[in-house]
């Protein structure tokens, strides 16, 4: 089963997020702000994470940097999930090594899941 | 020193500051400043040529002074309502970016509570609950649509609307959005036809918005006709463009509001603009995404008779052959 880690200060996304994805047959875990996030993405050994770019404590591009920046954890696939999206954040986000990103409002819950899967190779 | 220089370079850094103000490089201040120091010159030469036949200075240097303090007021004065109106644009353009992203956060966990009820937990739930709640479902997509428009139209004015490129067959795109009108087209007993002679046209496109832009094209032809009526979608290779036409037998559109269709807000005055629903930025949005894409929109259309809309845009082989295209 594959371990996926939300790092989401929305409580109420987080929470819809994070119960789809485990009914869809992940594990998954949840920060809620960018300290706790780096934390568990350097230590929780996920498969993925999903990243929300303005944080609490550490924002999205920050963890994204040290995610990248350790050996173990840098070929983690990364999905920024925001709702920015202008062109200076997304070239930003891909820049510093997100393996992509979504915009929240855009994608249902069942679009978020297929790309998770599609990014685990799961079919 | 270093600051004073820092100034200087600042006053004639035209291209900062004309992007800081969001106007074109020649409606920057100093680019006008050095027209108006141009103007000056040249008319106080003139003043000097005509009154050199005199035989009195004192008028040379009367008019002189004259000449200088009146087109420096007026010029000032044109310049400081120039910068005032960009500054104004500029507030209002960011007022709406910021308004719906706050906006934004809402709406997606509207929508994503929704759907976790409905693909979830939706057991229990009676037939009337789950169509009320299916109710609430498409009212929500309906203001994230609208919250998305405006957040377009914004980040377009800003330059900052993020294209995410790929390639992709362009008839297949054609076909899924005339696939998801066609209960649209039915509801309004509208006759819903595509035409494609080509199986396979690659372009380089964000697919996402540009399928916007033809639900925008196609749901227009069917909204903008009175009673029954036929829209067809023809599909076209055209000299190394992909070409599409949306043609519908509606009410089209009055000759003299042609030229302020693609206009922001606009919607023309015809003779079911009561009836039918729409906010005006459609066609503006789409003629940029279609654009920013590498390629064109245009249409025809006469009153009472119909609409034709097209664009096109460029193949991937034809891209790649034109060194130019950017």
């Amino acid at each position: 089963m594959a371990k996926l880690l939300i790092i989401e200060d929305d409580l109420v996304l987080q929470k819809a997020l994070s119960e789809y994805l485990t009914s869809e047959g992940f594990e998954v875990e949840c920060a809620e702000d960018g300290e706790i996030g780096a934390k568990l993405a350097l230590t929780g050994k996920p498969d993925l994470i999903l990243l929300d770019i303005v944080l609490p404590k550490k924002d999205g591009y920050a963890v994204l940097a040290e995610v990248r920046a350790d050996e173990n954890s840098k070929n983690i696939p990364i999905v920024l999930l925001t709702n920015l999206g202008s062109i200076s954040d997304v070239e930003k986000a891909l820049e510093l090594g997100a393996t992509t990103y979504l915009v929240k409002a855009d994608y249902k819950l069942e679009e978020v899941t297929a790309k998770v899967k599609e990014l685990l190779h799961i079919k | 020193m270093i600051n004073l220089k820092q100034r200087i370079y600042d006053e004639l850094n035209l291209k900062k500051q004309a992007d800081e103000l969001g106007v074109k490089v020649w409606q920057a201040p100093s680019f006008l400043f050095i027209v108006m120091g141009f103007i000056i010159v040249v008319a106080m030469t003139a003043v000097y040529v005509v009154s050199i036949n005199y035989d009195y200075p004192e008028i040379v240097v009367i008019s002189e002074s004259l000449v200088v303090v009146l087109l420096f007021t007026i010029g000032s004065f044109i310049i400081r309502t120039v910068e005032e109106v960009a500054k104004a644009n500029k507030m209002k353009t960011e007022f709406v970016s910021i308004a719906s992203h706050q906006l934004k956060t809402p709406i997606s966990e509207m929508k994503w509570q929704i759907e976790l009820l409905l693909i979830k937990f939706s057991t229990g739930l009676s037939v009337k609950q789950t169509e009320i709640v299916n109710e609430i479902a498409h009212s929500s997509e309906k203001m994230g649509r609208l919250v998305n428009d405006l957040l377009d139209v914004a980040r377009i004015d800003q330059g900052q609307l993020a294209l995410a490129k790929e390639e992709i067959n362009f008839c297949d795109l054609v076909d899924d959005s005339v696939q998801s009108q066609k209960i649209f087209a039915k509801a309004r007993n509208i006759d819903l036809a595509t035409s494609c002679n080509v199986d396979k046209l690659m372009v380089l496109v964000d697919k996402r918005r540009l399928s916007v832009v033809l639900d925008n094209l196609i749901s227009n032809a069917i909204k903008y006709i009175d009673g029954n009526g036929k829209v067809e979608v023809v599909v076209e290779n055209a000299d190394g463009f992909a070409q599409v036409c949306v043609r519908d037998d509606g009410v089209g559109i009055p000759k003299n509001e042609q030229d302020n269709i693609a206009k922001k807000f606009f919607r023309s005055n015809n003779s079911i603009k009561n009836r039918t629903d729409g906010t005006g930025l459609g066609l503006y949005i789409a003629k940029n995404i279609v654009e920013q894409s590498g390629g064109k929109l245009w249409f025809k259309s006469i009153e009472n008779v119909g609409s034709e809309f097209y664009f096109s845009i460029p193949l991937v082989d034809n891209e790649k052959n034109n060194l130019n295209f950017k």
